[in-house]
């Protein structure tokens, strides 16, 4: 008897262990008996209201908070200190682990949490030298007390969110994950900004345009990968208007001669972007200024915005915030209004690095060896015993490079220069356009913003409206910065910065309006060097041609803006294609093909076949007509779609339109044909792998579904993503193509009489699945209409949107 | 009769544990209950079985109800089983198996030799 008990005892003992830990069998299971106990498991997780009070330490004074009906919180602080520490509460307690897995993303260390997979990233990331960025930005915040107030604030106000959770109420990816969060620091919001850097400022073809230029030799990278396309307006026209005494630098830069012999962690995607602008009282309706702001990033759950309201005396700002960081980003206060986009310039160079040895202890610079710094990375993995990688810097920065990591040869190190390892103050910037009154401290809060360098659109009460491209640009010799550069010259080196008050900006111009959409920055009179890894052809101009022709502007009139569909790359290139095509040899599927795209009006709505088909026909004649790129044995750039149709319509016989596989040689009018006959082949393929189950027949390409754009969860977890029926596409004004889009939409009107804004983004205020709010906007958001923010609300009518009030309470 | 106060009892037990305290507590509930009411093994283990299967059964579904399944349906496509079924599994397994060890730590006749 005894016996059996004991058999019992352990079999019981061991179903406890067992299900009180997480395993991983190929998929990752959570702790069972902890993941579904409903007293402190996921079901705890699932939630429809907010706590009303929640006493915390580390307050001055009470806090009161009140949630819209889409729980964008209103946070009212007696002053600046509780209103951060509330921020970083309040963003925390619906936010949390989405901060914390970014912020460990940025510092290469999610293996801690994903396992082995995921090591290369991280190495990767290392190696980059986030940390050291971050760690440099945050030693400079420190110097500024405001600043290390704020941000200390945040952290302490993170903390104490973090100090509050048992496991019940530990956001529902921890307990699916089986892990805990860490206490939050100054350092994380540091990185989260450098993350952010890198998502919008990394890109960069330095290695593939070197080997383009030994391949293909100077003429023909001209042709394929100009500096500026000349097409539509720069984002400042001011023709000779820059009267000021620029810097100049002796001798030109020498160009590289060698391949480069390594694979790039990623090839830069040129679909991230964005739009914003800002039209003069002489253009609206009302008289007042307004603005818009759309940045188009990775479209995720939960969304990297959060809109908060922050309220204090002194300062009244509302926007979207990033979860993380302290302020507001993109958005509003009584007086201004200000936006961003991506200012696209190259700020990233690699130098080769010539070691003296093996041992890589000295480098050759100026004829002298100097030392190395090495830095041992040590990488923690689930479940798994740690990795160490050592990173090597020279005094550009760290070796990403080398044998060990993506490199193809022993003789490839390169050292890695980036704008956004230099010491800078973001943050600062964002804290006093928060608090700005007008132009003057716009300008006074751009001169703190280095990186990552953005178009920051301006927009007064006052009526003044303004654009400046603000970052930290250093001065470039001609061809500085397209190819690899010799790192055993520091002649080859950065050289000056170009001062801030020399950056390209301007305020209230005759056209009556400021809009950038990471077009080319400036007209040719512009005396320093601008290049970037690319520059957007399309919808600046869409922007532009349709702010030409409006007036007697309405908030709505912008809202319909910012959701354009037309495809000015179809309007563009599709005749030209069409006309090439010879009808009478066209088969039956080809000709209905034919038809529509011939009656289609060129906007992406979400039901346009005809602009599937295009896509389609786009997706097929790209890789037929540089297969040559694709098929290098080295690493090589993708010219622009708008190059490429302007070579299909120019240069017919180029060399580039044969395709190698074939032994006859074909001209443009060859690949537009077989290129056109093969998208057609691709449609019918489509169109059979899509059709709905039960249903006979075929199912007609509507753009929506062939596009079938995807909000994904940051971990990937089906239940928790989205597939959204939405217009637009990359190049449209409406951005959204199968992964990235607006992931912010913004409109705000300056009225004297009290700023009115409406906003929106794909997602919702929690990030917790098992909220109502987790995904509450993203109908909204795909059906083109907005949140009205409630800034000015009258406080007798606010009792008619607000939903809950919440009191963070002091306790010593 | 002695396995529904046996059940009763593990229910109230497991209740008043699992509410302040962690997850497997309700086993150390379960093993005292069974110990108690020296019910016969199988019995015995019937009893930790429903108990804590019907306690958070019932628990689970009153949160679900409340929060329209929100949640509920979001985890059923994470797991190859429903959620519901796989809760009662886990929950009576280590219930079951903990009353039973109670009742065979503490058996009914008692040797007369003793």
């Amino acid at each position: 008897m005894k016996f059996k008990a004991f058999i019992s005892l352990f079999v019981t003992i061991a179903l406890v262990y067992a299900l009180n830990r997480s395993w991983n069998f190929g998929k990752p299971i959570p702790p069972l008996g902890k993941f579904l106990d409903p007293f402190h498991g996921f079901w705890k997780n699932a939630v429809l209201t907010t706590a009303p009070v929640s006493s915390v330490k580390g307050l001055k004074k009470e806090v009161s908070i009140v949630y819209d009906s889409t729980l964008i919180p209103h946070i009212y602080a007696s002053n600046e200190e509780d209103l951060f520490f509330a921020q970083g509460f309040i963003t925390a307690s619906h936010r949390l682990w989405q901060m914390e897995l970014q912020t460990h993303a940025a510092a290469g260390r999610v293996s801690e949490i994903l396992g082995a997979t995921t090591v290369d990233f991280d190495r990767g990331q290392r190696r980059l030298g986030m940390v050291y960025g971050a760690q440099n930005s945050l030693d400079e915040m420190e110097k500024d007390p405001t600043l290390k107030l704020v941000a200390e604030k945040y952290s302490e106000g993170v903390n104490a969110y973090i100090q509050s959770l048992d496991y019940e109420k530990l956001p529902l990816e921890y307990k699916l994950l089986d892990y805990y969060p860490e206490p939050w620091n100054t350092l994380k919001s540091a990185l989260l900004l450098k993350y952010m850097a890198k998502t919008l400022n990394i890109a960069e073809k330095d290695f593939e345009m070197t080997n383009a230029l030994k391949l293909f030799g100077r003429e023909t990278i001209e042709l394929l990968y100009p500096d500026n396309e000349h097409v539509g307006d720069p984002i400042v026209d001011n023709p000779n208007g820059w009267k000021f005494k620029p810097i100049t630098l002796g001798n030109e830069s020498v160009l590289p001669e060698a391949f480069v012999q390594i694979k790039p962690m990623e090839k830069s995607a040129p679909d991230i972007g964005s739009n914003n602008w800002a039209v003069a009282g002489s253009k609206t309706a009302t008289g007042a200024p307004m603005l818009c702001n759309d940045p188009h990033l990775e479209l995720n759950l939960p969304s990297i915005w959060y809109i908060i309201h922050l309220s204090a005396p002194g300062i009244n700002t509302m926007g979207a915030s990033l979860p993380g960081a302290p302020a507001v980003i993109s958005g509003f206060n009584d007086s201004i209004a200000w936006g961003e986009t991506n200012a696209q310039r190259d700020l990233v160079d690699w130098y080769k690095i010539q070691f003296k040895d093996k041992t890589k202890n000295e480098y050759l610079s100026d004829g002298q060896w100097k030392a190395t710094k090495k830095v041992i990375e040590k990488i923690a993995i689930k479940n798994k015993d740690a990795v160490y990688d050592t990173v090597i810097y020279t005094h550009h920065g760290p070796v990403t490079y080398d044998e060990s990591y993506h490199g193809e040869s022993e003789k490839n190190h390169y050292s890695f220069r980036w704008v956004a390892h230099d010491p800078s103050k973001e943050l600062l910037a964002f804290y006093l356009l928060n608090k700005g009154k007008n132009y003057t401290d716009y300008l006074k809060a751009m001169d703190n913003y280095a990186s990552p360098a953005q178009n920051f659109v301006f927009a007064c009460t006052n009526g003044d409206i303004a654009m400046r491209i603000q970052g930290k640009y250093p001065v470039r010799r001609k061809d500085e910065g397209r190819f690899v550069l010799d790192g055993t010259k520091t002649s080859s080196e950065w050289q000056a910065f170009i001062p801030n008050d020399q950056n390209v900006m301007y305020k209230n111009p005759e056209r009556g309006f400021v809009s950038s959409a990471n077009q080319y920055p400036v007209d040719d009179t512009y005396p320093y060097y601008v290049m970037s890894n690319h520059f957007e052809a399309y919808r600046n101009r869409r922007i532009n041609q349709r702010l030409n022709e409006m007036s007697k502007i309405t908030p709505q009139d912008l809202m319909k803006l910012q959701a354009d569909n037309y495809n000015l790359k179809a309007a563009e290139s599709l005749p030209t294609w069409l006309s090439m095509l010879d009808f009478s040899k066209l088969n039956a599927n080809e000709k209905i093909a034919y038809d529509k795209l011939k009656t289609w009006d060129f906007f992406n709505n979400i039901d346009s076949q005809g602009a599937s088909y295009y896509e389609a026909w786009l997706r097929a004649i790209i890789p037929m007509i540089w297969d040559e790129i694709e098929t290098a044995k080295v690493s090589l750039p993708d010219p622009t779609a708008y190059t490429t149709i302007k070579l299909i319509k120019e240069k017919p016989d180029l060399s580039f339109f044969d395709i190698i596989s074939t032994p006859e040689k074909e001209t443009a009018t060859d690949v537009v044909r077989k290129s056109f006959s093969k998208s057609v082949i691709n449609i019918l393929k489509w169109k059979q792998d899509n059709l709905p189950a039960g249903q006979s027949g075929k199912k007609e390409p509507a753009w929506a579904d062939f596009k079938d754009s995807y909000i994904q969860h940051l971990a990937r977890l089906e239940p928790f993503s989205y597939h959204v029926k939405h217009g637009g596409n990359s190049s449209i004004v409406n951005a959204h193509n199968k992964r990235n889009g607006p992931s912010w939409r913004m409109v705000v009107s300056l009225e004297k009489s009290g700023v009115k804004a409406w906003g929106v983004y794909p997602g919702g205020q929690s990030g917790n699945p098992g909220s109502p709010f987790y995904n509450n906007m993203i109908d909204v958001w795909s059906t083109d209409r907005y949140f009205n923010l409630h800034f000015n609300t009258a406080a007798d009518q606010m009792q008619k949107f607000s939903m809950t009030t919440q009191i963070l309470k002091t306790v010593q | 009769m002695k396995f529904l106060y046996q059940t009763l009892a593990t229910i109230l037990g497991c209740l008043l544990a699992q509410y302040f305290l962690p997850w497997w507590t309700m086993a150390i509930a379960a093993f005292g209950f069974g110990y108690f009411f020296r019910n016969k093994g199988t019995l015995s283990f019937l009893a930790g079985f429903v108990s804590v299967g019907a306690l958070w059964l019932i628990m689970a579904y009153t949160i679900d109800k409340s929060t329209q399944s929100l949640l509920t349906d979001k985890i059923n496509k994470l797991f190859p089983l429903n959620v519901f079924l796989l809760m009662v599994i886990v929950g009576g397994l280590v219930g079951g198996f903990a009353a039973l060890t109670g009742a065979l730590m503490n058996p009914k006749k008692v040797s007369k030799y003793y």
